[in-house]
């Protein structure tokens, strides 16, 4: 328990180490099923520091949400983190016991569901629910706890906070019910904050106060933020770096900036051509063609190019995750450029497999 | 300053909103109380169960040994100022015996439902948390009593040991009675494991047995209180056909089935005394059934009464 001591060390800012708060190295969460093994989540990698916001996007099914709830350890049977390791300032959570965990989760790290109008314990008023947050983890007398709650249900911006904690979740709206998650995950002052498409059930406005109040919070708390989402728009609000999820693999990573203005892999940019623009009247949107390919039946090598436009015979052995530039790193055999590779477009076998392993960086 | 801003604008926090409705708050009793009250029928049942209650708690207490005493002279006596109901083929008070009927079938009726809750939700809860093996085997287990004729089973218990103790008879309508209770807790369980409020109290670091007993419960109230109430008429009629049939409380004790059983002999000449005690237990099943009802409607939170 150790590091977890540590860990609030670090954001009181007693210890200004550039170390990441959360390190996930080639996590693996796979789920038998009676038709084959379903690998939501293959070989994912990044990491967070304190402080930071880290995005990441993809479509529905690509494994984001399975990432979350694996860092969380809350996998539903018959799912299982088969491989790889998950460092919470240098505490390994794959390993943790259960106890260890029940102390890690709403403590070090706390989530924010996607679904405000269901997460909330109809039976509890919104005051007691909160309360029950802080005690969970503080040692705390009721009413001190229940005081705590009022502070949190301001400090996310809920006027009239004293009648608000007494008021029952049905009785807020979809914004107020978020607000109210949100006070409930920062209650215990957690060290990484995991917002599962935390906007996504929120009309714009609500979305636009909710993330101005995340944002607030990150500066005053300096916690670490990973932000899931498809909305580009609110990534390149919120984020510092990006990672691209694809069938359960991280197909580009880079910095904010990098991500909108040099796209390099063929996912990214077909995500970034299907936002619709203002002003762009009688243009049909860009759409990626084809579905997220069925997990039980992957294609050989790049998982993509089934519908990726650059598709080239090279892609049948699995690409090699280059290094584009100092924060930029992409799954895809195209140049830096967008040309073919130098072996060619044509190379396979040994030969491809063997450039692939040399421009990867070593693991 | 030349400019005028709105002062409560400039004071605003990023992010706040300025919405604030006016909609009293109530607390949750509150709320309960209200919609409670508005169900004529069930408050009508409430208070019949109240009254109940207080006269089978005074009346014995009062009178004490008294629903025993026979007499040689005042069999089938008229009514009289000590005796409401006037008196039975052996001279005894029937008032004073309803009334001790009355007590001995609520507190079977009472402590065989609190066995039913207890063994009942325990049981539920576990079956429809856990889920798989775990949820086989109890419910196996479930099926397997409800296989079982109940009152034989009862009857066979309280044979084997010893009529006529309150305790037995308990044990035995307790032990059979719990299964139905049992179903509907994992029912509702089994839904609940899913619902985004539990895995969101997963997600804070909650101990399993506090999101059973803290998230889970609660949300299962409704349906475990009409099981429960529906439990004390069930009891209650069980314990009278137990003793109607011989097997429960035998005279001089009195038992709403007891008395029931002495009356048949004296259909034609009495009728009256079969009707005392079969309109008593018709009063307490109708009283404990609408009260559950109208419980039911109550205690849904997410119910609001307009208004």
């Amino acid at each position: 328990m150790t590091d977890r001591v540590k860990v609030k060390e670090i954001r009181t800012g007693v210890s200004e180490t550039q170390d990441d708060l959360i390190e996930v190295k080639d996590l693996r969460t796979y789920f038998p099923t009676q038709d084959g093994v379903v690998k939501a989540v293959d070989g994912v990698s990044f990491e967070i520091e304190a402080g930071k916001t880290l995005g990441i996007v993809g479509e529905s099914g690509c494994g984001k949400s399975i990432t979350a709830l694996s860092i969380m350890k809350l996998i539903e049977k018959p799912g299982r983190i088969v491989g790889g390791s998950i460092k919470l300032d240098g505490f390994e959570i794959v390993n943790a016991t259960d106890d260890e965990m029940r102390q890690i989760r709403g403590n070090e790290i706390s989530m924010i569901f996607q679904e405000p109008m269901t997460s909330l314990n109809p039976v509890y008023n919104c005051g007691d629910q909160i309360a029950e947050a802080v005690s969970l983890h503080d040692d705390m007398g009721r009413r001190e706890a229940h005081n705590k709650a009022v502070e949190m249900i301001r400090d996310v911006g809920i006027p009239d906070p004293k009648h608000r904690a007494k008021q029952y979740p049905h009785e807020l709206s979809g914004g107020m019910r978020q607000r109210v998650m949100i006070a409930m995950a920062l209650s215990t002052d957690p060290a990484l904050l995991i917002a599962d498409e935390p906007t996504t059930a929120l009309d714009v406005t609500i979305q636009a106060q909710i993330l101005e109040l995340m944002k607030a919070l990150r500066e005053k708390n300096k916690m670490a933020i990973m932000l899931i989402t498809h909305d580009l728009g609110v990534i390149a609000e919120m984020a510092d770096e990006v990672v691209v999820m694809y069938a359960g693999k991280v197909v580009e990573r880079s910095d904010v900036n990098t991500i909108f203005a040099q796209p390099h892999h063929p996912y990214t940019h077909g995500l970034l051509a299907s936002i619709p623009r203002l002003g762009e009247r009688h243009k049909r949107l860009a759409v990626i063609k084809g579905v997220v390919p069925n997990p039980l039946n992957l294609p050989k090598g790049c998982l993509f190019k089934r519908r990726c436009p650059y598709a080239m015979p090279v892609c049948d052995t699995a690409p090699p995750f280059q290094q584009l530039g100092p924060n930029h790193s992409s799954l895809c055999w195209l140049t830096a450029d967008q040309k073919p590779p130098a072996i060619g477009a044509n190379a396979s076998g040994v030969i491809a497999e063997e450039t692939a392993a040399a421009m990867s960086p070593s693991k | 300053m030349d400019t005028t801003v709105n002062p409560s604008l400039a004071q605003r926090l990023p992010g706040e909103i300025d919405e604030v409705d006016l909609i009293p708050v109530r607390t949750y009793w509150q709320m309960v109380r209200r919609r409670f009250l508005r169900n004529r029928l069930a408050v009508v049942a409430f208070l019949l169960l109240v009254v109940l209650i207080a006269l089978a708690l005074i009346v014995p207490t009062l009178t004490g040994e008294m629903y025993r005493k026979t007499s040689l002279i005042k069999p089938y006596a008229g009514v009289e100022l000590a005796a409401p109901l006037g008196y039975d083929d052996i001279g005894q008070n029937i008032f004073l015996r309803l009334m001790k009927a009355l007590q001995t079938s609520l507190f079977i009726g009472f402590a065989a439902v609190s066995i039913i809750f207890t063994v009942g939700v325990s049981v539920g809860a576990i079956a429809g948390y856990f889920g798989g093996w775990v949820d086989n085997i109890l419910m196996r287990v479930v099926d397997v009593v409800l296989s079982l004729p109940s009152l034989f089973l009862v009857i066979m218990l309280v044979a084997f040991f010893g009529g006529g103790n309150v305790w037995v008879i308990v044990f035995a309508i307790g032990l059979t009675g719990w299964t139905t209770a049992a179903r509907l807790v994992r029912a509702t369980f089994l839904s609940l494991r899913e619902a985004d409020f539990v895995q969101a109290a997963q997600a804070l670091g909650a101990s399993r047995f506090r999101i059973i007993t803290r998230h889970m419960l609660p949300s299962a109230l409704a349906p475990i209180l009409v099981a429960v109430t529906l439990g004390v008429a069930d009891s209650v009629v069980t314990e009278a056909a137990l003793s109607f049939l011989g097997f429960g409380i035998s005279p001089p004790e009195a038992s709403l089935g007891n008395m029931m059983t002495n009356a048949i002999n004296y259909m034609i000449r009495q009728p009256l005394l079969i009707v005392y005690p079969g309109v008593t237990l018709i009063l307490i099943v109708l009283a404990a059934s609408f009260l559950g009802d109208g419980l039911r409607d109550a205690l849904d939170p997410r119910q609001r009464a307009e208004g």
